[in-house]
């Protein structure tokens, strides 16, 4: 029946085929007609405020977005009626916004409103611009609202409730003059805004507008307020009609791109992957502009990516490579320092052997550079001791897929998580670490049904949005995990078929789950026995689940294991090998994935192949004419330990602050101490630097070119959007430097060649060229040499020998727990706004100000049987050491549960009181096992949050924009039955 | 053995080292670019001679306060018929029939011509118009008064 698949449309007399269900806007633009709209956006959908839209329609008047499209319907956009009623609404638009576009700073060839009015051939406004009664809003840090430009299209609350769902803005349509508003009223800064910014991105006009684009943008734009205010009422003046404003202001436009840069580049915080343009006028950024086209993130952003790129342009960025000389270091030029670390190497090398020198790659750099990092280590000096420091966080869940399934990586994309009939997030306090990806799941939450179920200690925000909200008692997720699976078995609910031809192991894994009864996960976790079996049910009971993942599971002892877990219960029941399903390990860097995947592993080579392997390890060696020792080297934790033991002396780390990331830093920090040789390679002089022996100088993301692997395996690349900064290194050319001063030929021109390097010896990525990912373009791992990739995995089986995957037995013991003396609980994680340590984000004027102190939260139960209140000073003390902090009091936890964000620097730095703990199957530290106790300094102070932190705005949820208000408004006609009336 | 420490040392570099090191980047800058700097030159020299490198410089010096002056000025009352009239100047352009005023234009000198060649003090009785009507160059110019006064009084 495929003729009933599509609907036949008639526009101004010509046939179209339509999509059932089609929104007839998309129809009427796929056609080629013109029809003004200005609210419109594919990306968020009909809003129908604008009325700009209106054709007739079987012979009514009609917005045409607010319409689907049936078999039959007949479509006129030109006939007078319809022109004169869109010229109406146009007419209504101008009287609430100025068009004085020569000196606007957003007039840079792509306002919505400027293209629009030309489009039309609009020439005069019949009604003349009206002034509104409210003042500008520039007390944010970084957009501003002006009311008087302002049409009221509702595209930022669309974008604030439904897309980003902060629910933060909205349209008062009471007021006598409506405008847009934050939270209740309130000043933008004082609002529950978390500056994703989204709201500047979709405004299709300057009255929502990043405030690095203001005096900056335009040539004339750069003036005293009363001066532009004059050029504004000259501009009018000369520019009678719109048709000579519009010659005149294009042709600024078109200046204005000689002068400002676009330039592609993909975010460097999380690893979600957003990807967008960055414009630049020399070295200053003036916006980051994401695109319908950003295949990770569409429109979306969030605070870190759309505004957090002051660090690049800090002054405090190294610009000349230092070596430790006696009490200090020593600026020096390239030359010297390169060949100084050449020398020590070799030194090193032939005294003591390859082993004794280690290597850690960073995950914020370029997959070429980890490439070109384990190739450094295994070429020129010849071992293994290669690591990342994705071995601080997702090792272990690559590890629980590699044993069940065969690929390290997110079974989908974003898109099949916000497909999913049910998402469970476990240990991720998503909406912080991966914003943008959070906001999909509340997106689906929100508008389509998606159910979603929450487990974790915190009870943050995705937990108070969650339909289903658990607190297992800390490292207990297996267990909870394994009962569900048991109960699934014991009722029959487990896919069987989908068992029986993709799954190999049944029988034993069913036997390993006999002692996760109900009764035992239920005393263990603390959940009650009804509610396991209800998840046990929902899970069995609905088509698609997608589990999401992340630092809550995996930084335990338990953490390869419980993911395993997560893995083996997907298997149960059939939730891989199709859309909207399956196992999503919430990568944290923006290369944690592409830094593993390109080979910066002790045991694998790029595309995981293993070291031992002789087939594979004699591939690198012929290309690379050298000798790579067999036996896997060691990882990060290996590493230091080997410090202590006398057998490394010598350590080059790219991009990491081990000295504050590594779990137990004092122990971390006195291994640097004991090394002959120390090389760091970073930005800034971090807290690791200050114990190095060589320190080089790196450019960040901006500066470079290269590529960066998300957490969807997609393959994107970056653009240089900037030089260097004079006497900086982007971190390849450094590696080949000193690979050369090695002896070592290498002779890259280009990233692009290091990435054909790549592609030709790992078969996982044998078709990634740079052609393929030109512009917005990108690939997900595996990629076939004829370029094909596989957005969803195991399509074709899984990649075992037999192509079945294979459920993995588990044993579960509890080893950690709170103590009588070390009676509370640790937890820790990011913030939104910072990033990790923070030595980006701290950098960023606009977010400092709002969270300018790290902070330690407290549960209103624990505050009051201490005594504590909000501000109060705090020491807490772990068998490994002790960190220092200020309260705050909120239930975001509870009862002994203690948290500390990642951003904690200085005193309060949460490794002060980690151990050394592991992960048995990876070395992950174990940083959320710490127990520790109290010692109240002060009992209350100054809250260490400052009023304007979203964190104390009061969000305002609706759907879309209300937009029925607008219409009951008694000032309100819709332009078709206004020109009917007015014949 | 590594202590932490967080002293640094900049490095110095000489004042004429670094006056070197320019040079030589500019040297190489203006061999690439010969004929271009050798065109700027002659451009330069002429700007100099007409006087309008001084003028240049003085405003690009000034070009905020200048900007702010004559934005002032012309904003003022009495320029507005004039800014208004600009653009009403090249709406005109584009109405008028070119070709045809022209033509007329041409009319128009030949009229003035005659009548600079006639004694101002010369008077004109009735009866002489009528006479003159019969002279057919200026019955054409009446005729072409009356059509004109025709058009322009069409609503």
């Amino acid at each position: 029946m495929l003729e009933r698949e599509h609907t036949v449309v008639t526009i101004n007399g010509k046939e179209y085929l339509a999509d059932p269900g089609q929104n007839l806007i998309d129809l009427i633009n796929s056609s080629g007609e013109n029809v003004p709209q200005i609210c419109y956006n594919e990306s968020l959908g009909p809003i129908q405020t604008c009325d700009t839209c209106v054709v007739q329609v079987n012979g009514e008047m009609q917005r045409a977005c607010g319409l689907k499209v049936e078999a039959g319907m007949k479509v006129q956009t030109e006939l007078p009626q319809v022109q004169m009623a869109q010229k109406e609404a146009l007419d209504r638009i101008l009287e609430n916004h100025e068009l004085y576009c020569t000196v606007c700073d957003y007039n840079n060839g792509d306002c919505e409103i400027h293209n629009t009015m030309a489009e039309f051939g609009l020439e005069h406004q019949s009604r003349p611009f009206q002034e509104k009664p409210y003042n500008r809003d520039d007390s944010g840090s970084f957009y501003r609202y002006d009311p008087d430009q302002c049409i009221l299209c509702g595209r930022c609350v669309e974008v604030c409730q439904d897309v980003q769902v902060n629910e933060t803005l909205t349209i008062d349509w009471e007021l006598q003059q409506p405008r847009v508003i934050w939270d209740n009223d309130v000043p933008m800064d004082q609002s529950s805004c978390v500056n994703c910014g989204q709201c500047s991105t979709v405004c299709p006009c300057n009255a929502m507008m990043e405030k690095g684009m203001e005096g900056e943008a335009g040539f004339l734009t750069d003036q005293e307020p009363g001066l532009l205010k004059s050029m504004i009422e000259l501009t009018k003046k000369v520019e009678t009609g719109y048709g000579p404003l519009f010659a005149v202001s294009d042709s600024e436009a078109a200046m204005r791109e000689e002068r400002i840069k676009k330039t592609k580049t993909v975010c460097t915080y999380c690893g979600v992957g957003c990807s967008f343009d960055v414009w630049t006028k020399d070295r200053q950024i003036l916006k980051v502009e994401p695109n319908a086209e950003s295949p990770a993130n569409g429109i979306a952003t969030c605070v870190k990516g759309k505004f957090g790129w002051d660090y690049v342009n800090s002054e405090k960025r190294l610009t000349k490579p230092l070596i430790r000389r006696g009490e200090s270091f020593e600026e020096v030029e390239w030359d010297e320092a390169i060949s100084y670390v050449a020398e020590r190497l070799t030194e090193i090398k032939e005294t003591k052997g390859a082993d004794d020198l280690g290597f850690i790659s960073s995950s914020k750099a370029t997959n070429e550079e980890s490439y070109l990092m384990q190739k450094l280590s295994r070429q020129i000096i010849g071992t293994n001791n290669v690591d990342n420091c994705s071995r601080y966080c997702q090792s272990p869940a690559t590890k629980g897929l590699f044993r069940t399934v065969g690929h390290g990586g997110d079974s989908g994309s974003i898109d099949d998580i916000a497909k999913a009939d049910l998402v469970i997030t476990i240990g991720s306090n998503t909406a912080e670490s991966h914003p943008v990806l959070a906001s999909r799941i509340k997106r689906s939450q929100k508008l389509f049904g998606q159910k979603l179920f929450v487990f974790d200690l915190r009870k943050h925000e995705m937990a108070t949005r969650a339909d289903r909200f658990y607190q297992p008692k800390s490292g207990t997720d297996l267990v909870w995990l394994s009962a569900v699976s048991k109960y699934i078995l014991d009722q029959g609910l487990e896919d069987q078929q989908f068992i029986e031809e993709w799954v190999n192991d049944f029988n034993a894994y069913r036997e390993s789950l006999e002692p996760y009864t109900l009764e035992y996960a239920s005393e263990l976790t603390g959940i009650p026995r009804e509610e396991i079996i209800q998840v046990a049910e929902e899970i069995a009971g609905t088509d698609k689940v997608s589990i999401c993942w992340a630092m809550g599971v995996t930084q335990h002892m338990k953490g390869s294991d419980t993911s395993t877990a997560i893995s083996n219960l997907l298997l149960l029941t059939g939730n891989y090998r199709r859309e909207g399903c399956g196992a999503y390990p919430l990568r944290g860097h923006n290369n944690v994935q592409g830094c593993s995947d390109f080979g910066s592993m002790p045991n694998f080579f790029p595309g995981y192949e293993e070291t031992t392997d002789d087939q594979v390890r004699s591939r690198y060696e012929k290309e690379w004419n050298c000798t790579i020792p067999k036996e896997p080297g060691k990882d990060n934790h290996q590493m230091i330990e080997a410090i202590h033991d006398g057998n490394l002396s010598a350590m080059y780390v790219i991009g990491e602050d081990t000295g504050i990331v590594d779990a137990n830093i004092n122990y971390v920090t006195s291994a640097f101490e004991k090394l002959d040789l120390f090389i760091v390679q970073d930005l800034f002089f971090t807290k690791t630097a200050e114990y190095a022996d060589v320190v080089l100088p790196a450019v960040p993301s901006l500066e470079k070119e290269g590529t960066f692997t998300n957490t969807e395996r997609r393959i994107q690349r970056l653009y240089k959007s900037l030089d260097p900064l004079p006497g900086s290194k982007p971190d390849w050319e450094i590696l080949q430097l000193i690979a050369r001063e090695l002896g070592g030929s290498w002779n890259y021109q280009h990233p692009s060649e290091i990435m054909a390097e790549a592609a030709g010896l790992a078969p996982l990525f044998a078709g990634v060229t740079y052609e393929r990912l030109e512009g917005y373009n990108s690939l997900q791992w595996p990629v076939a040499e004829d370029g094909t990739d596989e957005p969803l995995l195991f399509q074709n089986g899984f990649p075992f020998e037999d192509g079945k995957a294979r459920f993995f037995p588990l044993e579960f013991e509890l080893e950690y727990d709170t103590t009588e003396e070390y009676d509370l609980h640790v937890n820790n994680g990011r913030l939104l706004e910072h990033f990790h340590e923070g030595n980006m984000t701290y950098k960023v004027e606009g977010i400092a100000r709002k969270t300018p102190n790290p902070f330690v939260e407290v549960s209103p139960e624990l505050a009051r049987e201490r005594s504590l209140r909000e501000g109060a000073e705090i020491k807490l003390i772990s068998p490994a050491g002790e960190a220092t902090g200020t309260v705050t009091v909120t239930d975001r936890v509870r009862g002994k549960e203690l948290f500390i964000p990642m951003s904690a620097n200085g005193k309060s730095a949460v490794n002060f009181l980690t151990d050394n703990r592991v992960d048995k199957d990876t070395n992950t530290p174990a940083y959320k096992e710490i127990a520790v106790r109290m010692e109240v300094l002060k009992k209350e102070g100054k809250s260490p949050i400052p009023s304007n932190n979203h964190r104390k705005g009061s969000p305002v949820p609706q759907i879309s924009v209300n937009v029925e208000n607008k219409w009951e408004r008694a000032d309100y006609v819709f332009p078709g039955d206004q020109v009917n009336k007015d014949g | 053995m590594a202590k932490s420490i967080t002293n640094i040392k900049r490095l110095e570099i000489p004042k004429e080292e670094q006056q070197a090191r320019d040079l030589e980047e500019v040297k190489e800058a203006v061999s690439e670019n010969k004929d271009a700097i050798l065109k700027g030159i002659k451009l330069l020299n002429a700007l100099n001679e007409t006087g309008t490198l001084d003028s240049a410089y003085a405003l690009s010096h000034s070009k905020g306060k200048a900007l702010k002056y004559i934005v002032e000025e012309i904003s003022k009352d009495h320029y507005a018929q004039m800014l208004e009239n600009i653009p009403e100047i090249v709406f005109m352009l584009g109405d008028l029939d070119v070709k045809t005023v022209r033509e007329t234009t041409a009319r128009v000198n030949e009229g003035i011509k005659e009548m600079n060649e006639t004694g101002a003090e010369q008077k004109t009785k009735i009866i002489d118009l009528a006479k003159a009507l019969k002279d057919p160059e200026i019955n054409r110019s009446v005729t072409m008064l009356m059509q004109f006064l025709k058009g322009m009084g069409r609503e």
